[in-house]
């Protein structure tokens, strides 16, 4: 690091410290997912670091990668090695994982049509209540997770909705709803309303102005609003122990009752892969974000 | 918003239809899950052809039972309950009253509700199994003397180390009554009285620097593997299915263990009624008892379920000995105490309050 | 441009078609506000349905004691004229418990099934509530109260039992003799009732519907309650230590470096928030990674020391395997875990307002004389409030309604208000309880959602 000349020592060394615990922080916000991935190829049965995971032994000046394998991957698959008569060997890990997509994607769906519908409304300044239902459609998120799950546990057994799919769909797209809101509301701040007048006065219909001009400007909102909502309802498990079924099993649930009731390392590879996961919708997202800002013609600095 | 509201239920009504498949035919059976639902599995549900039984967990409690008939929407048909709740359940028309002559006899022609180890409590409840609150602890965490009474539990100074309870009242307060010198017949009067009860947390509050909480079966295993804690109270088939199916080598005190009864019951409005029934049958039949016991060491609740394992030792699956790793031999009953659910159905609520500030305090 | 202006008799503007511009604006306008309500009124319908609906049913559920009332209206009636409550009622109140349980007990629902038993059911969980063993002695009198033909499980008369019924039910369980269970049913007699919200806060009714504190050893909510704004106030906290810096850290760069470290922010931010427990369990647990490494690395040094003005000391400067920290499963842990789960909306809303901070202000007051940290104190730091603020009451309004988190990592004193909403939901089944709790909940988060909304605006709220 260069510093100019005027420098003086003590602002110096605030700066290192400063830098220290920046790093620090970011390092204590990324460190505990990072420490998950080597251990999830462990082949104890414990959730732990054991003494064979040690790779590299001083005494023998040697590697040894005998305490790492797959075991615990292929139990995620549903491919049991060891069947003893104490555990019934599943592939709920599996079927968690279809009907975690399964919903995620359904709620995505109907969370970005009616978050979008609900954004273009809000859009225009004069509508009535505009702050009150602004505030309603983002209230989803701000509501905590454990009041809405008790009230639908009660209000979905009355429609019949309570340990369905459909029932799970429709409460993951409520939660979904106000990230779609906000994103295209963002993205809607910056729309120039004469572009659609133009459009119209170029003869346009207002359908197809608002296919033609509004929709790909607000595509980049809907879609990192639907990317929101997607993780929401894929990582989502209060409202699914309640409203779901026993039957119901989702991934999140699954790791949910691997922590409470089965410990077993299968959960840190259900965790890696989410990890990964996680890591490719951030680049994408990313990706868009960039995408968008080349659109407007906004350059990064 | 009626139009919405039906619009909803059809769109949800084609979807169900389209996501799931069929309408479910099998009956569903809802137990606790791990190496106990393995055991009814292999028991009652592989051994039994006349038709379809699906098992599924849950976490207990009757909040998804209580829903499912209030609201007229019951999914599930058997549920395994634990006896409080097999009482209240079946009081409040939650469970069905079955009748009783259905059910088989034993060998020896006894009618089934004379051949339970405790009086059958209302016409709800199918005979399952006892189990036990027990402690225990790794066979080499203790050299020289060996715990080997309820006391030795509450004693911290005699035997160091943490202790691994359970997050809710039930069975410690009875433990810590015993341990503290009153007579097994006495507890639940004890229990009873306000000093009785103050007596009770007043032995707590001897561990209450000493104690590692914990909410499900697994845990006590892992604190006890992990060293966390010397000794701790658990299920005592989680403790014998890792001494009998994975040789672990743990050291059971049955001294003060408190038992529990556990009862099948039939959901009150069961969509798959008819076949329940008929499964039901079969699964509290004393050789579908008994052969439980080839997978866990659960006491069968059917007194004729016991001759027939002892004709058959070693009549666990890997060829052990399973009689005398249950908690209702007349050896592990010297110091038991049968839970009193009656009791805890009227007193649960007010005690388990005290026990969760005195947890939290 | 006046040439072409066109105007009505009365002087008013007209447009192209004649209709006077003021009223075409108008018209206008109501055409897009119905398109706008016509856009809004699918998401709207469904989330008042979907959404407030629930909650709705929720908090209705916080102030129904309508069931009880319907198995004891008798005995309701007669507790109003019973005067001196500190002594036992007289004979009618007891025939009021009995006549309640022979009407009840017949009672058939429209398809003429019974349901009078499973009401009585009900009523004894109900009142279990109030007093401790309800349950039983109502049942028990139930039983001798009615007579039931076994096998046709219809009722029989003539009623084993005749008026007067006092001596004969404290002979039958000589609770009823005790004045305590009469006493309780006061709590009970309305069919609207603020009792759960009471028991929520640790108080109750008295016989005379006076509010009073619950008995010491029953307190339980007030601690839970202080426990979970201490929490979540902690966490609010700690987040704004740790994400502040960071943030202007993140504003200060150049954009494509901190576009590399925000990374690091959001990857948290997109984790599945089980995985991150797990990831916590592996780090803080007594055989976790921070324990060993402490345990590893730590210098160990144990022995006789002659000290200066000490003189000779044993020091064990050891972290040995009995020292490991317990930092899961309590109070520690769900503070770490929710720190860090909760960091990014600290960071994100703080960064954003400091990405708007022109550096030139800092510029300017250091030309002007002021010390780097005057400049920063004085003049940086009253522009990124707003986003400390915004970034403060998410957290909060985020933490105050936590339930997975210290449900899987509280252990005993970690658990929060959320998980005993959970508890009387699934368990104990206090549906009331849970909903007066949930109430509670709702009405803090709801006033600071409103706070939010007035300090920042909910439509500045930005992801990402």
């Amino acid at each position: 690091m260069k510093f100019p000349s005027y420098t003086t020592p003590r602002e110096k060394l605030w700066f290192y410290f400063y830098r220290t615990f920046c790093g620090l922080v970011l390092f204590f916000l990324v460190a505990p997912l990072i420490v998950v991935i080597p251990l999830s190829f462990t082949n104890s049965v414990f959730l732990q670091f054991v003494p064979e995971m040690k790779i590299f032994s001083f005494d023998t000046w040697s590697f040894n990668f005998d305490g790492y394998g797959i075991r615990w991957y292929k139990e995620l698959l549903g491919i049991c090695s060891d069947n003893t008569g104490t555990t019934v060997c599943t592939d709920r890990w599996m079927i968690g994982i279809k009907n975690s997509a399964l919903i995620a994607v359904f709620a995505t769906f109907f969370a970005s049509v009616l978050g979008t519908l609900a954004a273009l409304g809000l859009s225009n300044r004069h509508m009535p209540f505009n702050r009150l239902i602004m505030a309603l459609m983002i209230s989803p998120m701000i509501v905590p997770l454990i009041i809405t799950a008790a009230g639908m546990f009660f209000f979905f057994a009355k429609l019949n909705l309570v340990s369905t799919l459909p029932g799970l769909i429709i409460a993951h797209t409520i939660l979904g709803i106000p990230f779609v809101v906000i994103t295209v509301t963002a993205s809607l701040a910056g729309f120039d309303n004469n572009l659609l007048r133009a459009g119209a006065t170029l003869g346009g219909s207002p359908l197809r102005n608002f296919f033609k001009i509004q929709a790909p400007l607000i595509a980049p909102g809907v879609i990192s609003g639907a990317l929101f909502a997607f993780i929401t309802s894929f990582d989502e498990v209060v409202i699914v122990l309640f409203v779901g079924g026993p039957e119901q099993y989702t991934l999140p649930r699954q790791m949910w009752s691997g922590i409470r009731n089965e410990i077993s390392p299968t959960i840190l590879a259900a965790a890696t892969i989410l990890v990964v996961f996680s890591i490719l919708l951030l680049t994408t997202l990313e990706m868009l974000r960039r995408r968008a800002e080349k659109i407007r013609g906004i350059t990064p600095q | 918003m009626k139009n919405v509201i039906t619009k909803t239920l059809v769109a949800s009504a084609i979807s169900t239809a389209m996501l799931a498949g069929a309408a479910q035919a099998a009956v569903t059976m809802v137990s606790w899950g791990g190496g106990y639902s393995a055991s009814q599995q292999k028991a009652y549900i592989d051994t039994y052809s006349s038709g379809e039984v699906n098992l599924i967990s849950y976490n207990g409690g009757l909040g998804e039972v209580r829903a499912q008939v209030e609201s007229g929407n019951v999914v599930w048909d058997i549920v395994d309950v634990l006896p409080s709740q097999a009482r209240t359940g079946c009081d409040e028309g939650l469970f069905e009253e079955l009748d009783r002559s259905i059910f088989l006899p034993a060998p020896d022609g006894t009618p089934m509700d004379e051949d339970t180890m405790v009086d059958v409590p209302n016409d709800c409840v199918v005979p399952q199994i006892w189990w036990s609150y027990v402690p225990f602890h790794k066979a080499d965490t203790f050299s020289g003397e060996q715990p080997s009474t309820i006391q030795d539990f509450f004693d911290v100074e005699k035997f160091p180390g943490k202790r691994g309870i359970h997050t809710w009242a039930n069975a410690i307060v009875e433990m810590a009554l015993y341990a503290d010198g009153v007579a097994i017949p006495d507890i639940y009067d004890v229990l009873s009285t306000q000093e009785g009860q103050d007596r009770a947390f007043a032995k707590l509050d001897t561990i209450k620097d000493h104690v590692v909480f914990w909410s499900s079966g697994a845990k006590p295993l892992d604190l006890i593997n992990s060293g966390e804690v010397s000794m701790s109270l658990a299920y005592n088939g989680r403790i014998g299915g890792a001494v009998l199916n994975d040789g672990a080598d743990y050291v059971t005190v049955w001294d003060g263990q408190v038992l529990e009864e556990e009862w099948l019951v039939l959901m009150n409005g069961a969509p798959n009624r008819a076949a329940a029934l008929h499964f039901l049958v079969h699964a509290s039949s004393s050789q579908a008892q008994a052969d439980q016991a080839k997978w866990i060491n659960y006491g069968p609740m059917r007194l004729a379920a016991l001759p027939i394992m002892e004709a058959g030792e070693p009549w666990f699956n890997t060829g052990v000995n399973i009689l005398e790793h249950m908690p209702n031999t007349e050896e592990h009953m010297k110091g038991g105490i049968l839970a009193d659910p009656d009791w805890w159905a009227d007193n649960g609520q007010a005690v388990n309050d005290r026990y969760a500030a005195w947890m939290a305090q | 441009m006046s040439d072409t202006r066109t105007l009505d008799a009365k002087g008013q503007l007209l447009t192209n078609d004649g209709v006077p511009l003021k009223e075409s604006l108008r018209k206008s306008l109501r055409r897009t506000k119905i398109r706008s309500f016509l856009l809004l009124l699918a998401p709207l319908l469904f989330l008042l349905i979907m959404f407030v609906g629930p909650i709705g049913s929720l908090l209705s559920r916080s102030v129904d004691d309508m069931e009880i009332n319907r198995v004891l209206p008798e005995t309701f009636a007669q507790y109003e004229l019973w005067e001196d409550k500190s002594i036992l009622p007289s004979e009618e109140m007891f025939a009021a418990v009995v006549n309640d349980i022979r009407a009840t007990h017949k009672l058939e629902d429209s398809e003429g099934n019974n349901i009078g038993k499973n009401l009585l059911g009900k009523a004894g969980t109900r009142m279990t509530y109030e007093y401790s063993g309800w349950r039983s002695l109502l049942l028990k009198t139930v039983k001798s109260a009615t007579k039931v033909n076994k096998r046709s499980k219809e009722e029989v008369k003539p009623y084993t039992w005749e008026a007067p019924y006092k001596e004969k039910m404290i002979k039958r369980d000589k609770r009823w003799g005790k004045v305590e269970f009469w006493q309780s049913l006061g709590a009970m007699k309305d069919p609207y009732t603020i009792g759960y919200y009471l028991n929520a806060v640790d108080l109750r009714f008295d016989a005379n519907k006076n509010v009073i504190q619950k008995p010491e050893h029953l307190k339980i909510y007030k601690t839970i309650w202080m426990r979970t704004l201490q929490v979540s106030l902690m966490v609010t906290i700690f987040c704004l230590i740790l994400a502040y810096p960071v943030s202007y850290l993140l504003a200060t760069l150049p954009m494509r470096t901190s576009n590399l470290l925000m990374i690091c922010v959001l990857m948290p931010f997109w984790t599945s928030l089980l995985v991150r427990i797990v990831a916590w369990m592996i780090m803080l647990q007594q055989n976790g990674v921070v324990n060993d490494t402490l345990v590893g690395i730590l210098p160990c040094f144990e022995g006789m020391v002659n000290l200066p003005f000490f003189g000779e000391k044993n020091i064990d400067l050891c972290f040995s395997d009995e020292d490991r920290i317990p930092m899961m499963y309590n109070f520690t842990g769900t503070i770490i875990v929710m720190t860090q789960v909760l960091l990014p909306f600290m960071i994100l809303p703080i960064y954003s307002v400091m990405r708007g901070i022109p550096p030139s202000y800092m510029k300017a007051a250091q030309n002007l004389g002021a010390t780097p940290t005057r400049a920063f104190v004085r003049v940086y730091m009253p522009q990124s409030i707003p986003g400390i603020g915004a970034g403060c009451i998410l957290v909060f309004i985020v933490a105050i309604g936590y339930y997975i988190t210290p449900e899987l990592v509280g252990g005993k004193d970690g658990l929060m208000i959320g998980n005993f909403v959970a508890r009387e939901m699934q368990k104990t089944l206090n549906w009331g309880l849970a909903a007066a709790m949930g109430a509670i909940l709702l009405a803090a988060v709801l006033i600071l959602y409103w706070a939010y909304d007035r300090l920042i605006g909910i439509d500045n709220l930005k992801m990402g």
